[in-house]
């Protein structure tokens, strides 16, 4: 059994603590989320020269005074886990403002490491900084990271089991003469019962007895009268002046050579006039190259699992003498439950892609200032923004990301906003019904996000004439400098949102194909599906269904497993509908069939390519010569009909994830009470369209 | 609610209930009156509160020397060392300037 060291990264926002983490232990990374609390969970586990090191990457914060919940988290895991060792994580281009961070986590005495990062932006700037000095002041080991490359990553690892196995505690910040004075007599009276306690307090417990200690010490209150501030206003300013002097001893700069490419950016991106237009043509190019570069690979693997895997499939179990039912089930529940929402996999990928790109770039937060103008006039908070913009990517983490909204009113009025945000799980949806059913499929997807907005912005509007009043909240943000995202992590996290797609494909998704397909066919030998346990549960709540279009039990049947997650409706109608199919029995030959794959998979690549080089937004083209589940779920719509079940997929939160987070961050009257608004509204807007699109 | 949530909510009721100001801004050169493109150092915060604490723990704090890189709205850039920090102008008038 090896040894294991608990190691906190701490650090302000954007400093690259997680870029750290994921070279330090690459695949080995785990992300949830702290215990009672939204706010995500990064932890890594690396085993180094016989040690289990296990990173915990706390939220990035500005200081340990805490006031909103990123800060309670990171000072409660310090003062109360104590952890073996901590990481102070250094941006070197900004070491002035995070050196306040680093005084206040030496105060806690724990053994700590000093993790100079982005030095290879600092020497760009002509910062130079004197780690040996450092490292003597603070007798904390100090050393350079960069990363953008990982270096010093090693030597991070290095100094963390070096501190394991002889821990070395950092000299803690010296303060006012006076109150240094005043935590001896402290420490000596043993308040708070350190007097019995076998481990001496560290600074910070001093400090905070000191501050919660009323007229218990005489010469705190002369100390305040003559400098005329209270406790903590003097010990923060000592801070300050701790870091500061810091600063000043240890960082030179030299005149800088190059000039800040972030200023030139954001001359124009934070324009007043071009900011806006930047902004558009940002927004035009993610929704173009998610479509248009992944509409030829979807086609690909769409013939991939019909026109290879399948018939593959279906020829080993006939070679192996499976009865009439296996294959039957296979074709159905498989191939045409959970194989037709794999089709989606690279539009989902390309998205993940794409929205991680942005957030990376340090992008985001501009857009929060830019649109703050416009949303401000709609009573909303710019920095509002950013969970609406992640919404597009999945709801959930959105819902979470509005804990940065520092006020109550402001955060629930972006959560109710969140859910009409459209998802590529609805997208999938939407672009398997928009080419069936439109000439202009681009148009009608466009149309459909577009009406979610309006519905969210209504929605807000009408809550804050009504349940959230009030004057509209201050804010303050941070813009990080521009940064070429590093394309490997970009990678990474997309390809954890692509799991998490592939993991519900082979568990939620599957699972309620195999409940439809086992429904379809019950009772045993049916000769009409329409007589089955599925199509009655369908026809049982036809009735609701029916005023927005939805006559068909087949539709409505698979609308019941689809709250679970929106792309089930698909694989849903997907095993339903297989059964209507018939099945060419031609023979299948292996080698002649991979190579026109291979040659498939080379030609969509190669037409995705070439479709990032044409200005326009083209249409989704799926191949027009395929009949099969298109051809059978299209007779039983009409072109209102589809519509209308568009918008009353893209409306109703009928995603079991969305409305378990809005739950916990909202509390339950509020995410119950806005899962009958949506479905109210998702019904309503659903009903009026297809009544008018009826009557034309 | 959980504690956090307790504590979010008591600062922020205690914020918006706490107007007096440590002085009158009249006569003052605050960051709100910044234009674009002017350099300034911070001379002091006229009030205290959880957005002004956050200011400084950002890196704003007295006597740095401070750039208005764009306004936009109520929103002001502002740049000091290497950091750029977007504030509101209510929060930006009780921040004292020379």
């Amino acid at each position: 059994m090896n040894k294991s060291i608990k190691v906190a990264l701490a650090g302000n926002p954007n400093v690259g603590k997680t870029t750290l983490l994921n070279h330090a232990a690459k695949t080995n990374l785990k992300v949830g989320n702290w215990a009672g609390v939204t706010v995500e969970k990064k932890e890594g586990f690396v085993n180094y020269r016989g040690y289990d090191i296990h990173f915990i990457d706390l939220p990035g914060i500005y200081t340990l005074e805490p006031i909103s919940e990123d800060e309670w988290i990171a000072y409660n895991f310090i003062a109360e886990e104590k952890p073996d060792v901590i990481v102070n994580v250094i941006e070197t281009t900004n070491a002035e403002r995070d050196l306040l961070l680093t005084t206040e986590l030496l105060e806690f005495e724990r053994p700590m490491i000093i993790a100079l990062n982005m030095s290879d932006e600092a020497a760009k700037l002509g910062i130079d900084v004197d780690i040996e000095h450092t490292s003597e002041l603070l007798d904390v080991p100090v050393i350079r990271t960069n990363g953008r490359n990982g270096n010093g990553v090693e030597q991070m690892l290095d100094k963390i089991v070096e501190s394991a196995q002889n821990p070395r505690y950092p000299r803690a910040p010296k303060y006012h003469e006076q109150i240094e004075t005043l935590l001896d007599r402290i420490a000596a009276d043993g308040e708070g019962g350190f007097g019995t306690a076998r481990e001496k307090p560290n600074k910070r417990a001093l400090l905070k007895i000191l501050q919660e200690s009323d007229g218990r010490y005489e010469e705190k209150a002369k100390l305040e009268k003559s400098l005329k501030k209270g406790i903590d206003g003097i010990i923060k300013e000592e801070r300050y002046a701790f870091a500061r002097g810091l600063f000043d001893e240890t960082f030179k700069k030299k005149k800088s050579t190059g000039r800040d490419i972030t200023d030139r950016i954001d001359k124009y991106a934070l324009h007043p006039i071009f900011g806006f237009f930047i902004f558009l043509f940002v927004i035009f190019l993610l929704f173009k190259i998610s479509f248009d570069f992944s509409t030829p690979l979807m086609n690909w693997t769409e013939s991939f699992i019909n026109d290879f895997l399948s018939p593959l499939a279906l020829s080993a179990l006939s070679h192996v003498g499976a009865g009439k039912w296996l294959p039957q089930f296979f074709s159905q529940a498989i191939v045409g439950g959970v194989g037709f929402v794999l089709t989606f996999v690279p539009l989902i990928g390309m998205i993940y892609f794409l929205l991680a790109l942005l957030e990376m770039s340090g992008y985001m937060p501009r857009i929060a200032f830019v649109m703050d103008r416009f949303m401000h006039k709609l009573g909303l908070h710019g920095k509002g923004m950013i969970p609406l913009l992640l919404g597009f990517g999945c709801n959930v983490p959105a819902v979470m990301a509005t804990r940065t909204l520092e006020n109550k009113r402001d955060k629930y009025l972006v959560m109710a906003m969140i859910p009409f945000m459209s998802c590529p799980a609805r997208l999938v949806v939407f672009s398997f019904f928009a080419v069936l059913f439109f000439v202009h499929p681009a148009v009608v997807i466009f149309g459909l996000y577009l009406l979610g907005i309006l519905i969210g912005l209504l929605t807000a509007f009408v809550l804050r004439k009504t349940a959230y009043r009030g004057k509209l909240s201050h804010f303050v943000m941070e813009l990080p400098p521009y940064r070429i995202p590093r394309i490997r992590t970009v990678f990474q996290i997309t390809w954890v949102q692509v799991k998490s797609f592939l993991y519900r494909a082979g568990t939620v998704i599957f699972a309620a194909s195999v409940v439809i397909w086992v429904l379809l066919n019950t009772p045993p030998n049916l000769k009409n599906q329409s007589d089955s346990a599925a199509a009655y549960v369908g026809k049982a709540i036809t009735p609701v269904l029916a005023p927005i279009g939805i006559k068909d039990w087949r539709i409505s049947t698979s609308l019941i497993p689809a709250f679970l997650a929106r792309e089930i409706v698909l694989s849903s109608m997907g095993t339903i509908y297989s059964v209507d199919i018939q099945h060419k029995t031609t023979e299948f030959h292996f080698l002649p069939a991979l190579e026109g794959q291979m040659k498939g998979l080379a030609e969509a690549t190669k037409a995705s390519c070439m479709s990032l080089l044409t200005p326009e937004l083209q249409t989704l083209q799926t191949d027009s010569g395929q009949q099969s589940l298109q051809t059978v779920i299209r007779s039983s719509f009409t072109t209102a009909s589809a519509l209308s079940f568009m918008i009353f997929l893209l409306l109703y939160t009928s995603c079991l994830a969305t409305v378990a987070v809005m739950v916990r961050e909202g509390g339950k009257k509020f995410g119950l009470l806005f899962l009958a608004y949506s479905f109210v509204i998702a019904w309503g807007v659903a009903f009026v369209v297809y009544q008018v699109g009826s009557l034309i | 609610m959980n504690a956090f949530q307790a504590i979010l909510k008591e600062k922020t009721m205690t914020d918006s209930t706490d107007t007096a100001s440590k002085g009158s801004a009249i006569g003052r050169r605050t960051l709100k009156d910044l234009s674009v493109g002017e350099t300034a150092r911070i001379t002091d915060f006229l009030k205290e509160n959880d957005a002004i604490k956050k200011i400084e723990a950002m890196g704003l704090r007295r006597g740095k020397k401070i750039t208005i890189m764009q306004k936009l709205g109520r929103g002001i850039v502002v740049k000091s060392s290497n950091s750029r920090i977007v504030i509101t102008s209510d929060v930006a008038k009780h921040i004292e300037v020379k």
